[in-house]
């Protein structure tokens, strides 16, 4: 194998993929990427057996091949080489060169036919969709995914497909969130996913909101392929929470209130909560909410926020953190809270869309 | 603080060996330990007369037996210390409702408030001795003094049965010619070092070189400093919550990896998280705790996302920490294993998915309790944690 390019072109897609090159290797091989040089491209290819980034870049290949080298290496020294630098690489016996002006390298290699690569997903169909659909789906919705929870199928984000749209929801136990897109065009296949934490966060921090997608679900796998790079992740093996059944139906206590006049007076009050169960008060009268926190050392916070109800007077306690979660994704002016009682979950929106909902349990303060 | 305050640090003396002593007339007068008498037993409380043997508490009971061949030991009988510590603590209630419990036998009490009713904080701590001994026929040692450090300090000066007061115009050089050891904080390493600087009495410390005390304590140096002055500004915390829940078991001969470890590991289990159900409170940590047949100790511990009390959650955490430790410590024999849940929470978030809950297979615990509350705790437990050979 014998390449050449221009240094920002190697740069790119070594930056791409490195996210997924573990640092804490449990097998040796998991901290190379695989270079495979064929027509007049690269792949670049890393991953942490749960996920899988390929990364392409224009190169002028004179002789093709493959190999694995250390990928935090080799970004190290791409990134270290002056701006607009013609670099070579070559591979000789077990060794791969990286020759640049004056500067040589030589690492080491590992055969490429022993790194683990994802090949056919065995997905039924692949869906165009805006990349800032689905961007817009893990934005509105990632914060609420569990973390480390032994309910291993909660540490992810539910894709769901139907067929003029495309749902999200994530939960932690304690609230949940869901934001669907509608989708023009073709009839999708109506299928359940969930994505890993890991692979979601990676996703979102690939995606630019920019062009368009392509998304394929196969039985084990989901597989995005954005412009000059393709996205491969396990799914999580699990079934998830039937959440339709803890989204509150009644609206009989609704308010309305103004979102940044809320979130403000949540924020102030947030100040004085316990700092680890972040507990706050809400007490709903006919037209005013009143906000109360206090802390282990007795200090206290109190607010009155005007609001549009009329519903039973309600003295209900929740976890500050999750309502300002909620309170940070709605970009309407106003936001509708839906209340049953002190004990039952409660539902934020935008008034009048059911786009975006999120639900969120009460503490018992 | 501004103003002076005035606290007691109350004692029991030797509590355990004095409750049995005080309950059975026989081993009055007798060197009598309280602890486990197998090859693996410690000393829970020794009584004073074992102690001019050189008897001391968490002594391993072979120790103890070289030092004092003709000691006397009896089983522990926690319950009842139980009942009589809570007799104790109504009695230091009743001068105060600052009180921040130690352990069964000690606590701190903050009576800065109480002076106006009570008459001045030695003769609280003196009518504190009298309760004590009318109601429950022991004694306690009180150390009086302006915060908690040296009221600590006091009450050890003139055991058993004793009163000392440290007055605030006594510091800084109040402490001046004790060993430098009684300063918390201080132990083996530390004060090998300090000797090797001619530090021995707190007097050496106060008024050690800067960089002497920097080399010793680095960052801590200043306050190193203080404690010898005997300064100290922490707070008596009233009625401290549990700050963590543990249980732990050294076993009768040592133990490789396998099934039985593995038994053992959830029956601590069980009973950790027995006790946090029983409290209404969730662990945010899990640690296991190691002991291998060296007695080199080794805590390992993990986050719980969200907090839990389950059996199943707190032991699928447990397993893990344990397996990660064997795995990187092939061949290693066991002599203590422990479980504890800490960062506790009181169990207050609700949660979505009802039979997903958090806190465990909800049900079936709560149900097991009550079981093991009415039967004991051994009518109940999982088949897993059984020993096959002995069941079968």
């Amino acid at each position: 194998m014998k390449f050449s390019a221009g240094r920002e072109a190697l740069l790119k897609p070594l930056q791409a993929v490195i996210g997924v090159v573990e640092r804490r290797q449990t097998m040796p091989i998991l901290a190379n990427v695989l270079l495979v040089a064929r027509g007049d491209q690269l792949a670049i290819t890393a991953t942490d057996l749960e996920v899988e980034l390929v990364a392409s870049a224009e190169v002028s290949v004179e002789a093709g091949g493959e190999v694995t080298v250390p990928g935090r290496k080799l970004l190290d020294i791409c990134r270290a080489l002056p701006d607009g630098a013609e670099v070579a690489i070559a591979q000789s016996g077990d060794k791969v060169s990286i020759k640049s002006g004056r500067s040589k390298f030589t690492l080491a290699t590992l055969p490429a036919a022993e790194f683990p690569t994802v090949e056919d997903i065995n997905a039924g169909q692949r869906i165009e969709l805006p990349q800032g659909s689905l961007a817009r789906l893990i934005e509105k919705t990632h914060f609420s995914m569990a973390q480390q929870d032994v309910r291993y199928y909660l540490n992810g984000l539910l894709i769901e497909t139907a067929s003029k749209h495309i749902r999200a929801v994530a939960t932690d136990g304690h609230r949940l969130a869901l934001c669907q897109v509608e989708l023009d065009g073709g009839k999708m296949p109506e299928k359940q996913v969930i994505v890993p934490r890991k692979g979601v966060l990676e996703l979102q921090r690939l995606m630019s909101g920019e062009g368009k997608l392509g998304l394929e679900l196969g039985s084990n796998h989901i597989r995005i392929q954005l412009e000059g790079i393709r996205f491969t992740s396990k799914l999580i093996d699990g079934r998830f929470p039937e959440y339709e059944r803890v989204i509150p139906k009644d609206t009989a206590n609704e308010l309305t209130a103004d979102r940044q006049v809320l979130r403000g007076a949540l924020q102030r009050t947030a100040i004085l909560s316990n700092e680890k169960y972040r507990g706050i008060r809400l007490v709903l009268r006919s037209g005013s909410m009143l906000l109360q926190a206090h802390n282990p050392e007795q200090e206290e916070a109190e607010e009155e926020v005007e609001i549009q109800y009329e519903g039973s007077d309600i003295e209900i306690g929740f976890n500050v953190n999750y309502l300002l979660d909620a309170l940070g994704a709605i970009e309407s002016d106003e936001v509708t809270l839906s209340v049953v009682d002190a004990n039952s979950s409660c539902v934020l929106r935008e008034p009048g869309n059911d786009n975006g909902k999120y639900v969120v349990m009460p503490m018992r303060l | 603080m501004t103003t002076t305050r005035q606290i007691l640090h109350v004692d029991m003396d030797a509590f355990y060996a004095s409750v049995e002593q005080r309950d059975r007339p026989e081993l009055r007068g007798q060197p009598l330990v309280v602890g486990g008498d197998g090859s693996r037993g410690v000393v829970a409380a020794a009584s004073y007369e074992v102690r001019r043997y050189g008897v001391r508490s968490a002594m391993p009971m072979r120790e103890a037996r070289r030092r004092c061949p003709q000691l006397v030991c009896v089983q522990p009988r926690m319950a009842h210390y139980q009942a009589v510590s809570e007799q104790v603590f109504e009695i230091f209630h009743e001068f105060t409702p600052t009180v921040e419990g130690l352990s069964l036998d000690e606590a701190f009490l903050d009576v800065s408030a109480s002076l106006n009713l009570f008459g001045s904080a030695e003769a609280i701590a003196l009518s504190v001795k009298d309760r004590v001994r009318e109601r429950t026929r022991l004694s306690a040692s009180v150390g009086v003094a302006p915060n908690k450090l040296v009221a600590k300090i006091a009450s050890d000066l003139d055991k058993p049965d004793g009163l000392v007061v440290i007055r605030p115009e006594d510091l800084p050089g109040a402490l001046d010619e004790l060993p430098v050891q009684v300063i918390p904080g201080i132990g083996k390493v530390t004060l090998a070092r300090l000797h090797e600087h001619g530090i021995r009495r707190v007097v050496d410390l106060r008024l050690a070189a800067d960089g002497t005390l920097e080399a010793i304590f680095g960052r801590f140096a200043t306050r190193a400093r203080e404690r010898a002055g005997g300064v100290d500004d922490r707070p008596v915390v009233p009625d401290r919550a549990d700050k963590s829940i543990s249980a732990e078991e050294t076993f009768a001969v040592d133990l490789a990896d396998g099934a039985e470890l593995q038994r053992k590991l959830l029956q601590l289990v069980e009973r950790t998280t027995r006790r946090l159900r029983d409290r209404s409170l969730m662990a945010g940590t899990v640690q296991v705790k190691i002991r291998t047949a060296d007695f080199t100790t080794f805590t390992r511990q993990k986050t719980m996302h969200p907090p839990a009390a389950g059996t199943d959650q707190v032991y699928a955490a447990a397993r893990q920490l344990l397996g990660d430790w064997l795995a990187g410590h092939p061949g290693a024999k066991l002599r203590l294993l422990g479980v504890g849940g800490s960062e506790l929470a009181p169990a207050t978030q609700a949660d979505l998915f009802g039979q997903d809950d958090p806190r465990g297979n909800d049900k079936l615990d709560r149900a097991a309790d009550q079981v093991r509350a009415r039967f004991g705790a051994a009518s109940l437990t999982r088949a897993r944690s059984l020993d096959p050979e002995r069941t079968g």
